[in-house]
């Protein structure tokens, strides 16, 4: 007789249970190895805790989501779900979610608010609308909004409004490095990673900051197929300690690296004639730019010893067509961002790493279809964006925050006082942040739809609650998952929608039915859908089946006997449109300012944990990332006196914050890091509020010349302890 | 042969991305600030230039121990190690929460659960496995270094890892050797940290003793109700040290 059969006969398990929590339990003859299956249903979904919308399967018991999984059939997210992923639930049931329309009472900012109801919100919206537009005409007022399946909708009220100023996250992200590869191939490629041979990773983050499938597949190519990868980061990032080799290069001097890898695949004759002959233009001018790029000059400005260049240049050339400098995501970093992607993308197209198994790829079709409308012509408008025309190569359909704000700040050259923000938190991200203060400031009328009080919904007249992601029947939705697949995906609610949240599409339409703009949004989803996917009938059950529609289209060879869309229908060594505009049409580098005496380079960046602003309140990520630290290097600290955990203040131009500094190795002595996200202004994110600091009330709001991208790399800081 | 329920682990694909953290935590309803798995990263100097190539972070939780400490320090029996399975279980009906079995486990896996104030730790995620899904943490891991299944099984996901590395798997070590089933591909990572493993003398004693002393056994059922008691009026904080004597 074991000791748990004698307690179990003898009854002191009941007696145990006697005004404990298992009151019955105790005398259950309970089999703790093989319980019954949980009584859940399951359902299809997509993340939505960051861009990448991995495939998820929720388990639902009760109307109840208890666990969120991945979905195995899913290829893009190779069949996982992230920490972020699983953490959806506590965004979902978070109860700090907005719960009902708000009407702001007190001073912007203040946090006195009115619970009203919707039809009184939705009047009040669209009547400030039609005031915004008689005074100002329809270009007065500006709409701005996040990565999601609704924007789309935000982008047709703007454009059925009239408004051509609609701006989205993209120009505090990555514009500056879409525009370097689209005006060298013709387009933004994605990467193979799986099948690479030789990845150079610089000035990205793949195993933090997650993108699927290249994140999975990196660490497959590394460990399983034989692919080298080699880092350049000024931190010892967690992809620099999976990394074969990491350099900590000197922030700002990334172009110089590669003007030198480009210097010695020429110069040493590394490359494939044939290809480009064939199918690129300039290299009589890039053999002739990058001489001066020597090795040697590349180490006095990166801090690589130069015998490393040009091994990693060889190593590199060796392993092409299967090779890549790695394009990166958010390259919202110098002033001259676009020109340092250009040298990344001139790499690998005097590579040839295009079109071919580990290299970058062309888009593939997914079948999905535009479901167009024709807008109503308003005489009285502006011509054009508020941003246009201030920097050359911007993204219309994007815009730039940082220009339009300038812009808003100077109405220059026209007025703007009525703003549309949609799950996009332009105050808890945009550098400057007492900028943003004052934009807001000018409005005359500011409504947000967002699912939680962030930053921009705080300093809001109207605040609208929206579904969450598991709540919403959304449209269908095109996916590039690199040499995983080509796909399209959509959402339907596996939950019923919590309190009075309703779905940004019912909002527009509301509003757009109290303007005399119903037309424009008078379907449902569900026959959007049918239209989005005309030409790909059978997606839709197959999308209810398995959770995602795959589209076999091709993946190599897209470019065969095809022209690249640039001016010499080749890959642009050299831009000849560049060279027309007055723009440099081969990246020349500048070397970057050093921070001043007992200054820092302030750099941002992520990990795995957080989404910047969305996830600061996310209570089960909160676990893991209590709050940002300040990554200070630990000679600098020494020399500045301060020990790990002590309380500092960081000082840049336009701001001061304080955080606790974190003492480390992983990052170089001239250079300091925080997360972003933290330190809201709103006090209904109880758990970013007061916690830690805000990078962007730190950050000075420089912008890449060529698109108007956020530089958010060229702010320096002092660092003082602060005296208890 | 009867199944052995173990992980195969290659802590050299682990990117330290906490997914399978937080997806335990979900799918067991861990409290906060409590956690039944874990990702152990290495101290390693940051050196720029070529990597020396070891593991940097090691993926771990319960390792379902052949000699299971924990099971030796339980009163009740609450703590065994199934038969069938090879999997070191807590039947929470029968745990008193007295916390001997915390301190008795050198890898610091077991936890007092704040809200059932029950011992608790993996268990492979049963519920799952009764629907036929992979326990949480092996389902969600991005780059699949956590491998599950019967090793004993050939024909298992794990059972193949298993034989395919035989030579090369490795284990956590303790001061105590308590022949953990968590199975590493080669390097593991951080080495041996496991401590010793404490367990009340009381309990040695007891167990030692017991095939003559039923009666006492008995006895020692006030002493559970004792201990029941001092559950119900402690704190329920995570300080397990004031149980290591009882």
């Amino acid at each position: 007789m074991s000791r748990r059969d004698f307690f179990r006969a003898s009854g002191l398990v009941a007696a145990g249970a006697v005004g404990g929590p298992a009151l019955l339990g105790g005398l259950k003859k309970a089999r703790a190895a093989s319980p019954a299956k949980p009584a859940w249903d399951s359902r299809f979904s997509v993340c939505d805790i960051c861009f990448n919308k991995c495939g998820l399967i929720a388990r639902v018991e009760d109307g109840v989501v208890k666990k969120l999984d991945p979905n195995p059939k899913f290829l893009k997210s190779r069949g996982m779900l992230c920490a972020r992923g699983n953490a959806g639930i506590a965004q979902v049931y978070d109860p700090d979610r907005l719960k009902h329309p708000l009407l702001r009472k007190g001073a912007r900012g203040e946090g006195k608010w009115q619970r009203i109801p919707w039809d009184e919100a939705l009047d009040m919206a669209a009547q400030k609308m039609v005031e915004v537009r008689e005074k100002y005409t329809s270009c007065g007022h500006l709409f701005t909004a996040g990565t999601d399946l609704h924007t789309q909708f935000v982008s047709r009220f703007a454009e059925v409004y009239g408004s051509f100023n609609v701006t989205s996250h993209e120009s505090l992200c990555l514009v500056s490095g879409s525009r370097a590869f689209l005006d060298t191939f013709g387009e933004v490629p994605f990467a193979d990673v799986l099948n690479s041979k030789y990845i150079m990773m610089v000035g990205a983050n793949r195993f933090e900051a997650l993108v699927t499938p290249d994140s999975i597949d990196l660490m497959t190519a590394i460990h399983e197929n034989g692919c080298k990868l080699v880092t350049l980061d000024p931190r010892y990032t967690k992809t620099a300690a999976l990394s074969h080799e990491w350099y900590p290069v000197r922030p700002g001097t990334d172009m110089a690296f590669m003007l030198a890898l480009a210097h010695v695949i020429i110069n040493e004759n590394l490359y494939d004639p044939q290809w480009v002959e064939e199918k690129t233009f300039g290299i009589e001018q890039l053999t002739a730019h990058v001489q001066p790029y020597t090795p040697g000059f590349a180490a006095e400005q990166c801090g690589i010893p130069a015998e490393d260049i040009a091994r990693m240049a060889r190593e590199l050339a060796a392993a092409a067509p299967a090779s890549m400098v790695y394009p990166g995501r958010r390259t919202s970093d110098y002033e001259d961002s676009t020109q340092i992607r250009r040298s990344f993308a001139i790499v690998n197209g005097l590579l040839g790493n295009w079109d071919k198994p580990g290299g970058l790829l062309a888009a593939r079709q997914v079948g999905l279809k535009g479901v167009p409308y024709d807008a109503p012509w308003y005489d009285e408008n502006q011509e054009d964006r508020i941003d246009a025309g201030k920097v050359p190569m911007m993204f219309e359909h994007e815009g730039s925050f940082l220009v339009t704000r300038d812009s808003v700040l100077a109405d220059d050259p026209y007025p703007i006082r009525g703003w549309f923000v949609y799950k996009t938190n332009p105050m808890g991200t945009a550098p400057n942040r007492k900028k943003t203060i004052e934009m807001m400031n000018k409005m005359d009328f500011v409504t947000v739809v967002d699912i939680a009080m962030s930053d921009t919904a705080w300093m809001a007249d109207l605040v609208l609650p929206s579904q969450s992601y598991l709540e919403r029947t959304d449209p269908c939705s095109g996916l590039q998952g690199s040499v995983a697949c080509a796909c399209v995906v959509k959402r339907d609610p596996v939950i019923e929608p919590l309190y009075e949240s309703r779905p940004l599409f019912d909002i527009m339409k509301g509003i757009a039915s109290r303007m005399d703009l119903g037309e424009f949004f008078d379907f449902t989803i569900e026959e959007y859908r049918e239209m989005q996917t005309r030409e790909i009938p059978e997606a839709l059950g197959v999308m209810d089946r398995d959770g995602v529609y795959y589209n076999p289209s091709k993946v190599y060879g897209i470019y065969d006997g095809r022209i690249y869309k640039t001016l010499s229908k080749k890959v642009e060594l050299y831009n000849q449109r560049y060279e027309q505009m007055g723009l440099d049409p081969l990246p020349n580098y500048t070397p970057p300012a050093g921070p001043p005496k007992n200054q820092f380079r302030m750099v941002i960046g992520r990990n795995a944990m957080i989404t910047q602003t969305s996830t600061a309140n996310n209570a089960l990520l909160h676990e893991f990332v209590p709050g940002n630290t300040l990554w200070l290097n630990t000679e600098s600290a020494a020399n500045l006196g301060i020990a790990d955990g002590d309380l500092v203040e960081v000082a840049s131009p336009v701001g001061r914050q304080e955080l606790k500094a974190e003492v480390t190795d992983k990052i170089r002595p001239d250079t300091v890091f925080m997360l972003s996200g933290y330190n809201t202004l709103s006090t209904m994110q109880s758990l970013s509020h007061g916690n830690g600091a805000s990078i962007n009330e730190l950050l000075d709001d420089d912008y890449d010349a060529i698109t108007g991208n956020a530089s958010m790399h060229t702010t320096f800081v002092t660092v003082t302890r602060k005296v208890a | 042969m009867a199944q052995q329920f173990a992980m195969v682990i290659d802590a050299a694909k682990c990117i330290d991305c906490k997914g399978c953290v937080a997806a335990c935590k979900v799918a067991n309803e861990v409290p906060e600030g409590q956690f039944r798995n874990w990702i152990k990263p290495t101290d390693v100097p940051v050196r720029p230039g070529p990597s020396n190539g070891t593991a940097k972070f090691q993926p771990g939780a319960c390792m379902h121990c052949e000699n299971p400490t924990c099971v030796a320090a339980c009163p009740t029996g609450a703590t065994y190690r199934d038969e069938e399975t090879g999997i070191v279980v807590i039947d929470e009906a029968l745990c008193i929460g007295c916390g001997n079995c915390i301190p008795a486990c050198p890898y610091d896996a077991r936890y007092r659960n704040a809200v059932t104030r029950k011992a608790d730790k993996c268990n492979y995620c049963p519920e799952r496995r009764a629907a036929g899904l992979p326990p949480a943490c092996v389902d969600t891991c991005p780059t699949k270094a956590r491998v599950f299944g019967d090793i004993n099984d050939p024909q298992s996901a794990a059972g193949i890892l298993f034989r395919k590395n035989k030579e090369r798997l490795a284990r956590v070590a303790a001061k105590t050797d308590t022949k953990p089933n968590m199975y590493y591909i080669g390097d593991p990572g951080p080495g041996a940290w496991g401590r010793e493993a404490v367990v009340p003398a009381s309990m040695v004693a007891m167990k030692e003793s017991a095939p003559f002393i039923k009666g006492i056994v008995a006895l020692s059922g006030l002493g559970v109700l004792a201990m029941l008691g001092r559950q119900l009026f402690a704190g329920s904080g995570s300080d397990h040290k004031e149980d290591t004597d009882a």
